[in-house]
């Protein structure tokens, strides 16, 4: 049977940011999580394995204690267990550290695993560079950004579109994949799911002394970067206001912009008469 | 690990909410004004498991608690109320009342069918003569050999123009000056099951209300549910929990009207600031919120006493007057606040006020709820 | 231009030696040259290495790998390289992304450059976390900004939440620093054949392990149905239209536009549009060249997802709108109107 990872990361609900209007901040502490979404594609991706092939699949996450729900969600859906890695010395970890971490991680609680999907891509901090770290912390073969997959025998072949490119690749497992979210779609957690995630459900939290890691590998420590300040872009352009009758201001618009459009479109939008 | 309901019951909101926004959110205003019942969408609840909320696991449920089912409900109900309505009403009187009095073999033939949502249920007391008044039920029951031949007419039974299983409260003929009462399981191929025209009603329009008749229906003795069991007991435990389905029901509106109306207040400017700047529309907001917060309280906890298997009749009765009073009276600050546009059809606000009205009505009338809050005041030892 | 070639190891070493004396600290790009000519991210790059190095005394260089890279060694040469780190060779012609990382790791460690920057093309964002993994060094992603601050570290300012929040990220004592940075966002420096570099060729090392992920085929993506994402002009309404019948003009517009229809999750939501249309969490983010954004107010969950349409005019009744502010041009208007009026208008156009 497959033995499938997949790593999943609890990002704020956007659409619920609780946002600072007047300095245009984010109250990050007050926001709601969820699991996010190219996570979501990626453990869709998963289960499908399971369902045709049968599959056992962990999830593990790397978070606050809160993290905990998004696991709970992977088991709500069909993953077979959540291993969440939760310890102060892990906050404030870059992806440098963070792949670190989940490596020792997964050498540990899945040492014989085939396949590992991560999402391509996380909603908050966008690096997506956990995943192909990941693979180089664990030296095994991988691709990113992988549309659509299939798995026979001991092989998997991809496809992926990228930079206008449609590639086809294929790589021995054990090896990892970032998940892009143009298929697969993620289910509906069934309310019988989300009931057993809850009452029956196989949810480990590890800390450091768990996966015998230095604390100075891990978190803010482990990290190469450093951030020096977060703040919101000024929205505010100078922009041209226009403003009169719908006749006068469509002639205003071509007038000015004509070019403009007619670049994008690739037309010739000039008035000649 | 701890094992955290609240983290549970979040989760169950957000796993309904995001179904219902994606899945019913598009359709809940055309559905409404088309009357059409979206199979479509049940299609996609059916593995959900929205159809067998609290049924047990052994039947193929999902066997939740039951502060997770009015949760399922109120976050159904806060986008299309019609389907909020078609599920709690399959669950709680159309398929609990198996679970709670039928026999084995009457649980092991029924409620799996019901559980997967391949069969829609529905709880058929109403008739012309009889609403509030349980014994005026003139649906009669002949026993013939080991069948019973039921005559009469059911009215306003919602699902009737969808379900498949239905639970007929009717009078054994000749049984004396008070009638024994038996709930007979029926299911709609048998002959003599006659589905009625769909009512054109003012609001739940998606859910396909209509009259049932029975005509020389032929029932055998097995499908008695629960075999000798009196049909009022049957009936009345059914609108406990039925109550609590409509008491989360009128909250999911309230909630969804609240929400519309918040969104809203912020968009719309007049005087060259948002309308939520006025302090008029503030105190509406602040009532609504208030109105909304204290009807979710009586109703979980009208939902906990039922878990811990503690009389809950009053309390459910509470919620279910409080909460759809609250829907009927949010719902209209909310079509206020929308002002003109509130009354126009391209806003949600007009359907959730029409949606509303209902739930002080059907299940028990408000009336009727107080009459079971005294009598339960009334009856306690001093 | 003139290309002053050196052999590779010895004179390399020589050339190495030189730059050690002069403490001259090397801004790596790499040259992707992948889509060339419309992808012209190294060349933007070549740019804003040559400000940076300006303030660090550094020296621009460009490392190409590939098969038949002649081209790219005389383009980057025009568009500012100073140095190209140039290796040539059959194995290289597919643009193979670990053989590549193999590559870089060996020349990173061997020349130490002081930064080294990448283009944020799919490519690139594969290529490089791995490359920073091996090297165990910083990098940020996408990056939107690159500047030195007084302490000659490299600020990289790097978007998060869809551009709703800014990062300015260092890598304090790794090296090299790296980051991948947005196509688009800084000029090239224009091209001018006078320009000289020194040419490094470099050297294919031995037992360099073989690439692990085979590639089956690669063709470039067939012209498909345009997608919103992909489109070049996005028109988006809001609520702000006013019904769903008038929500149609959206429709009509995008169409005489050749593209793509946009929603806000309202009209989704009140199915005045379907939800493929949806731009912003849970629905698309778009990248337009020009974004038409009618009656809509500019809720954060659409916003996000707009953050990379390169201009963009708004209507909106309300001036105040977030919307507004984040337009290039903020028209002051019904939105249904001046939908009515530019169809009528751009009808007129195109046919002349």
């Amino acid at each position: 049977m497959l033995k499938l990872v997949t790593c999943i990361k609890q990002v704020p609900m956007v659409s619920e940011l609780p946002w600072d209007a007047k300095t245009g901040t984010l109250k990050r502490e007050l926001a709601e999580g969820m699991m996010n979404p190219a996570c979501k594609h990626a453990l869709e991706a998963a289960l499908l394995l399971k369902n045709r092939h049968g599959a056992h699949i962990t999830a593990i996450s790397m978070g606050p204690p809160m993290a905990e729900e998004v696991l709970r969600e992977a088991v709500a859906m069909g993953a077979d267990r959540g291993i969440l890695l939760s310890d102060y010395p892990m906050a404030g970890a870059d992806t440098l550290s963070t792949s670190y971490t989940l490596a020792r991680a997964i050498e540990k609680e899945c040492p014989d695993f085939d396949l590992i999907l991560s999402g391509c891509y996380t909603n908050d901090s966008e690096t997506a560079q956990v995943g192909p770290q990941l693979l180089e912390e664990l030296n095994i073969p991988g691709a990113t950004f992988v549309d659509q997959f299939e798995i026979k025998g001991n092989t998997i072949r991809m496809n992926r579109t990228v930079d206008e490119y449609l590639e086809i690749l294929e790589m021995d497992l054990p090896g990892l994949i970032t998940v892009s979210t143009h298929q697969y779609n993620p289910r509906y957690a069934s309310l019988s799911g989300v009931e057993d995630a809850f009452n029956r459900a196989d949810i480990t939290r590890l800390g450091i002394d768990d996966l015998g890691i230095e604390p100075e590998m891990t978190g803010i420590k482990g990290s190469a970067t450093r951030i020096l300040d977060v703040y919101s872009p000024t929205t505010e352009k100078k922009n041209d206001v226009i403003t009169g009758s719908p006749k006068q201001i469509v002639e205003e618009l071509f007038a000015k912009y004509d070019d403009k459009i007619g670049s994008a479109i690739g037309k010739d939008l000039k008035d000649y008469e | 690990m701890d094992f955290n309901p609240c983290m549970k019951h979040k989760m169950v909101r957000k796993t309904v909410r995001e179904f219902a926004e994606a899945e019913l959110g598009p359709i809940a205003n055309d559905i409404d004004r088309q009357a059409s019942f979206p199979w479509e969408v049940i299609e996609k609840m059916r593995p959900l498991n929205f159809f067998g909320l609290q049924i047990p696991k052994d039947y193929g449920g999902a066997e939740m608690d039951s502060i997770s089912y009015a949760i399922t409900i109120e976050e159904l109900s806060r986008v299309c109320a019609a389907i909020g309505l078609c599920v709690t009403v399959h669950n709680s009187v159309g398929a609990y009342p198996i679970q709670l009095f039928g026999t084995e073999a009457q649980k092991k033939r029924f409620l799996p069918p019901l559980a997967c949502g391949e069969r829609i249920g529905a709880f058929c007391l109403t008739e012309s003569n009889a609403g509030s008044d349980a014994g005026g039920v003139e649906t009669s029951a002949a026993p013939e050999g080991d069948d019973y031949i039921l005559n009469g007419t059911k009215i306003f039974v919602t699902n009737g123009g969808v379900c498949g299983i239905a639970l007929i409260f009717a009078n054994i003929e000749n049984s004396g000056p008070r009638p024994e009462s038996r709930v007979f399981i029926v299911e709609k191929e048998t002959p003599g099951f006659i589905v009625g025209e769909i009512e054109d009603l003012c609001g739940m329009r998606a859910n396909p209300v209509s009259s049932l008749f029975f005509e020389d229906c032929r029932v055998s003795s097995k499908n008695v549910l629960g075999g000798s069991i009196p049909g009022l007991r049957i009936g009345l435990t059914a609108l406990d929990t039925g109550r609590i389905g409509i008491a989360a029901q009128a909250l999911g509106i309230a909630q969804g009207a609240f929400d519309a109306s918040v969104r809203y207040s912020k968009e719309r400017q007049q005087f060259g600031k948002p309308i939520s700047s006025f302090q008029t529309i503030q105190n509406y907001l602040a009532e609504m919120a208030t109105q909304i917060d204290a009807g979710r309280l009586l109703l979980y906890r009208a939902c906990a006493l039922k878990d811990e298997e503690k009389p809950f009749s009053a309390e459910a009765a509470m919620a279910k007057l409080y909460c759809s009073r609250v829907a009927s009276e949010v719902t209209g600050l909310g079509v206020q606040i929308h002002g003109g546009y509130g009354y126009s059809k391209e806003y949600d606000v007009e359907r959730y006020f029409r949606d509303a009205k209902v739930t002080e009505i059907y299940e028990g009338t408000s009336e009727v709820q107080r009459m079971v809050i005294s009598r339960s005041i009334l009856t306690q030892l001093t | 231009m003139m290309i002053k070639s050196e052999a590779p190891s010895e004179k390399t070493s020589k050339t190495m030696n030189k730059s050690k004396k002069k403490k001259s600290r090397q801004i790596w790009v790499f040259g992707d040259y992948r889509n060339y000519f419309q992808n012209r991210v190294t060349l933007q790059l070549l740019s804003k290495a040559a400000e940076l190095a300006q303030k660090i005394g550094g020296e621009v260089c460009a490392v190409v790998f590939g098969n038949d890279i002649e081209e790219y060694i005389w383009e980057y040469t025009c568009h500012g390289a100073e140095k190209v780190y140039a290796l040539e060779h059959d194995r290289l012609s597919d643009y193979p992304i670990e053989t590549y990382v193999n590559l870089m790791e060996i020349f990173v460690r061997q020349y130490q450059p002081e930064i080294l920057l990448v283009g944020a093309t799919s490519f690139g964002r594969e290529f490089t976390p791995r490359l920073a993994k091996r090297l165990k060094t910083g990098l940020s992603a996408d990056c939107i900004g690159l500047d030195i601050n007084d302490e000659e570290l490299l600020v990289q300012t790097a978007p998060s939440f869809g551009g709703n929040l800014l990062a300015k990220i260092v890598t304090p004592k790794a090296r090299p620093q790296m980051a991948t940075v947005r196509p688009g966002i800084f000029q090239e420096i224009p091209h001018d054949n006078d320009r000289t570099s020194t040419v490094i060729q470099l050297k294919m090392p031995e037992n360099l392990p073989r690439e692990r992920v085979k590639m089956i085929s690669s063709s470039k993506s067939p012209s498909r149905t345009q997608k919103i994402e992909e489109a070049n002009v996005v028109v988006c309404g809001g609520r702000g239209m006013g019904s769903k019948t008038k929500f149609k003009k959206i429709f009509e517009l995008a169409r005489l536009l050749t593209g793509e229809v946009g929603a806000t999750r309202p009209v989704v939501y009140s199915s005045w549009a379907g939800h493929e249309t949806l731009v912003g969490q849970a629905g698309k983010n778009i990248n337009p060249k020009v974004l038409f954004s009618f009656g809509i107010s500019g809720a954060i969950q659409h916003t996000a997802a707009i953050t990379n349409a390169d201009f963009i005019i708004a209507v909106n009744k309300n001036p105040n709108a977030m919307m507004m502010k984040l337009a290039d041009v903020a028209v002051v208007a019904d939105a249904n109107q001046i939908c009515t009026a530019l169809i009528k208008e751009l009808r007129n156009r195109i046919r002349a």
